[in-house]
């Protein structure tokens, strides 16, 4: 594996009004090397990546390719240098097959008619690449979500790629997949590839990365191989704080029992008991698809319960809707919170007050001025962005937006939250802000159920950890008496048998 | 909005004058009735075709059942309202909870209303309905004319609801994430349904004033007035997407449109060449909506500086937002 810089930057800084989103930042990009970036949000990562892939021109400093100065004016430009990259948004057509979608929109020719012979050997060529086999035929539809996101790099790679960037690829992948992705990475990386790995996730940086730059504010604050830093020294380059401070479990559940569920039953669910104490944190752990949101939908009324009995303080009660749930203060913070959690024709008080616009009303109408001030109170305790007082959400970072959709469950006095992957997708700074906001809630008596794929999250801010697999609560272990790598273990084992 | 300046600029000589300002009156404020319910359906990320039918059939029905069955003005007309919100319901329900989509199904209903009215009527126009319904759109209180009192009060509740009431604040949030709103404990069927309802009721309502208008019922009138009703709302901004509008807004947008006709007539132009402006104008204002991001930045451009509308983009490292709309 030659070391030679393929891909430089020297100096380079743009800025957008108002914003300063990268500034002087030289960065050298080896064949065959993968250099993790990472930084919180706004730090400039997805300006350097666009940078990179000719969506953005610097303002300052230059690009250069193999030692010569590049211009990238647009992606066109960045593809004809050889740059691909990789979002982790889906462009495939579920009903094409995987030849058709590696090619789409530039399906091989011969004269006036597709010349299918060329795509399918182009995409069986493409995905051997990759280091991996698929039928070019089958319809992407049919594929798991492992072998899409592996169509979806095949779409991205070209045999002239010099410079792989990807970012973020790894948001909605379960473990396996993403040790999936990284074998693939390392092959190509084998073949000569450079690669740009841009990722919140540090474990995975750690795994995969030979070097790491660390992003601050626009500026690269420091690049180290692997070898020679830790998760530790990157967080602190990242932040300025210490690791020990984030996870940080500090309340301990109170006696009694706030939820129970006895042989819950719905058509994904096969009886599942649980139970919650107040102020408690429950982690449910899991592979993808073992079920665990599908338990947290059974809770909260979404799918319909066949059987079984759930208990909250001790009354049994219905559950045909989610009406139902919110009014025995049960909420529920979807995984995907862009398509099923934030109104983006609300700014900050409506998406806050939604759940409970009773809070807000002044006889039997709604008075806004109560609404800007109530929610405000929340939003303040949440240290959600002031602008968010009055801009659409769709303005806020992540964290933010998290952040607000947490708050609508606090203004609803709900008593058990079900927190599904509540950290997805979020910088490290606000990840602590969103433990500390759990450890605070649970302190006041508002108990948790949490999850998560981060298992170290996991395993840190659970008081209990019960681990589902194939709709079923397979062990409960408490605080401390799990590894990660046991969860993994019995998270997995079924799989390979089953199905 | 800039738009109803534009509409109002345009015209000229005449249009200033008295009566020529009632007629518009007059002309804007049953379509403007049929625009609120237009717009709440919208709203909820719904549309509502059935609507100019259901004006034919509630005026044929009121004139039936004044002239020939004898009922009594006020009655009739409070029959033919609640009718207008029953067969709204009828809208709503199978367009919720009987999950057909309410393009599909109102397009079915436009047909079928419309059919109904023609039924009753054998197709034939009843004409001289009755004297006591003069009063009601040609009386004027306070010297406005009363579809002017009609417009003005319909609107005023209408936003009112909208803004001020959980089940206004509930159709927005329906119509910007139904899903959300599910989450949040909002029965969406029940909410789009009611915004059908409302549909119904301001076609009837307006079907009632159509008759008092014209003295007479008939299964031909109120043809395509679901269409003008939407492109008002359209061209006063409500996104068809839902979650987006206000109905004061969908008024700015019928009365650019009569104001364009009106405009039009007073210049003699021929009746097709009206439909193609009216045509044109609809596109233009929904392409000047959906196009107002860049149209600024290009605005911005040419004239120096910076684009104002970067500002607004959110920090520049996240990722673009697939924005549900």
């Amino acid at each position: 594996m030659a070391s030679e810089p393929l891909w430089e930057l020297r100096g380079v800084s743009k800025s957008f009004p108002g914003v300063r989103a990268l500034q002087d930042v030289s960065l050298t990009l080896r064949r065959g090397g993968i250099t993790a970036l990472v930084g919180e949000n706004g730090s400039g990562k997805s300006t350097l990546a666009k940078c990179l892939a000719g969506v953005h021109q610097p303002d300052e400093g230059e690009l250069r390719h193999r030692g010569s100065r590049v211009e990238l004016r647009d992606p066109s430009a960045a593809r004809g240098h050889g740059v691909a990259v990789f979002y982790q948004e889906s462009s495939l057509v579920p009903s094409l097959t995987v030849a058709e979608n590696i090619y789409l929109g530039h399906l091989p020719r011969r004269g006036p008619l597709v010349d299918w012979a060329a795509a399918r050997r182009g995409a069986m060529a493409a995905l051997r690449r990759l280091g991996v086999a698929i039928d070019p035929h089958r319809p992407v539809a049919e594929l798991s979500v492992a072998e899409q996101q592996l169509v979806e790099m095949a779409k991205a790679i070209s045999s002239e790629m010099t410079l792989l960037v990807l970012d973020e690829p790894t948001a909605a992948l379960g473990p396996e997949e993403i040790d999936r992705l990284h074998e693939v990475m390392k092959h190509l990386a084998g073949q000569g590839t450079s690669m740009l790995y841009i990722s919140h996730r540090l474990d995975e940086v750690f795994t995969v990365a030979d070097r790491i730059a660390v992003l601050r504010d626009g500026r690269l604050v420091g690049t180290a191989p692997r070898e020679d830093t830790s998760v530790r020294d990157v967080v602190w380059m990242m932040i300025g704080t210490d690791l020990e401070e984030l996870f940080v479990r500090d309340r301990r559940p109170s006696p009694g029992i706030r939820l129970e569920a006895r042989d819950l039953r719905t058509p994904y669910v096969d009886g599942v008991d649980l139970s919650l104490a107040p102020g408690e944190i429950l982690g449910l752990g899991g592979v993808i698809g073992s079920g665990r949101t599908r338990i947290a939908r059974g809770l909260f009324g979404i799918d319909p319960i066949l059987g079984g009995e759930v208990r909250v303080d001790g009354r049994p009660i219905r559950l045909r809707s989610p009406a139902d749930a919110i009014a025995a203060g049960i909420a529920f913070l979807p995984e995907d919170r862009k398509a099923d959690g934030l109104f983006f024709n609300f700014p900050g008080p409506p998406n806050v007050s939604i759940a409970n616009l009773d809070a807000v009303k002044r006889g039997p109408l709604l008075s806004l001025a109560r609404e800007r001030h109530r929610t405000g109170r929340v939003m303040d305790e949440l240290r959600v962005d002031r602008r968010a007082g009055d801009l659409s959400v769709r303005f806020l970072s992540g964290g933010n937006q998290q952040k607000l959709v947490l708050g609508r469950w606090l203004f609803s006095d709900a008593r058990i939250l079900i927190l599904d992957e509540p950290t997805q997708g979020i910088d490290i700074g606000t990840k602590y802000e969103v433990y500390r906001v759990m450890n605070e809630l649970t302190g006041r008596g508002i108990s948790i159920i949490l999850i998560s794929s981060d298992y170290p999250e996991l395993l840190a801010m659970s008081d209990r950890v019960a681990v589902v697999r194939q709709g079923r609560i397979v062990h409960v272990a408490a605080r401390g008496e799990l590894t990660e790598h046991q969860l993994v273990e019995m998270a997995a084992t079924d799989v390979a048998k089953g199905a | 909005m800039l738009l109803v300046a534009v509409g109002v600029a345009l015209t000229t000589d005449r249009f200033l004058s008295r009566q020529n300002l009632m007629n518009v009156w007059l002309q804007v404020s049953i379509i403007a009735i049929v625009a609120i319910g237009a717009t709440i359906v919208i709203l909820t990320a719904q549309i509502d075709l059935s609507s100019g039918s259901l004006v034919a059939l509630a005026s044929v029905i009121l004139a039936g059942l004044i002239k020939e069955m004898g009922v009594p003005v006020p009655l009739s007309i409070l029959l033919v309202i609640a009718m207008g919100a029953a067969l709204g319901l009828f809208n709503g329900f199978f367009s919720t909870y009987g999950r057909i989509p309410s393009f599909i199904f109102t397009l079915g209903t436009l047909a079928i209303f419309r059919g109904l009215a023609f039924l009753y009527t054998q197709g034939a126009p009843i004409f001289s309905v009755s004297p006591q319904l003069n009063p009601l759109f040609y009386r004027t209180f306070l010297g406005m004319p009363l579809p002017f009192v009609y417009v003005m009060v319909l609107y005023a509740a209408a936003w009112g609801y909208l803004r001020y009431t959980e089940g206004g604040r509930n159709i927005y949030a329906v119509g910007g994430n139904d899903s959300a709103a599910r989450l949040s404990g909002i029965n969406v069927n029940l909410v789009r349904t009611r915004a059908f309802v409302i549909a119904g009721f301001m076609s009837g309502l307006a079907g009632v004033l159509l008759t008092a208008r014209l003295d007479s019922g008939s299964p031909n009138y109120g043809q395509g007035y679901e269409l003008t009703a939407i492109a008002a709302a359209v061209i006063g901004g409500a996104s068809l997407f839902g979650g987006h509008g206000n109905v004061f807004a969908t008024l700015f947008g019928a009365l650019t449109i009569v104001l364009v006709q009106n405009g039009l007539n007073l210049h003699g132009v021929p009746a097709a060449w009206q439909e193609i402006a009216l045509g044109a104008i609809i596109a233009v204002a929904v392409g000047v909506d959906m196009w107002r991001r860049d149209i600024g930045q290009a605005l911005g451009r040419l004239f120096g500086g910076r684009p104002r509308q970067e500002a607004e983009r959110p920090a520049p490292t996240e990722p673009p937002v697939r924005t549900r709309t």
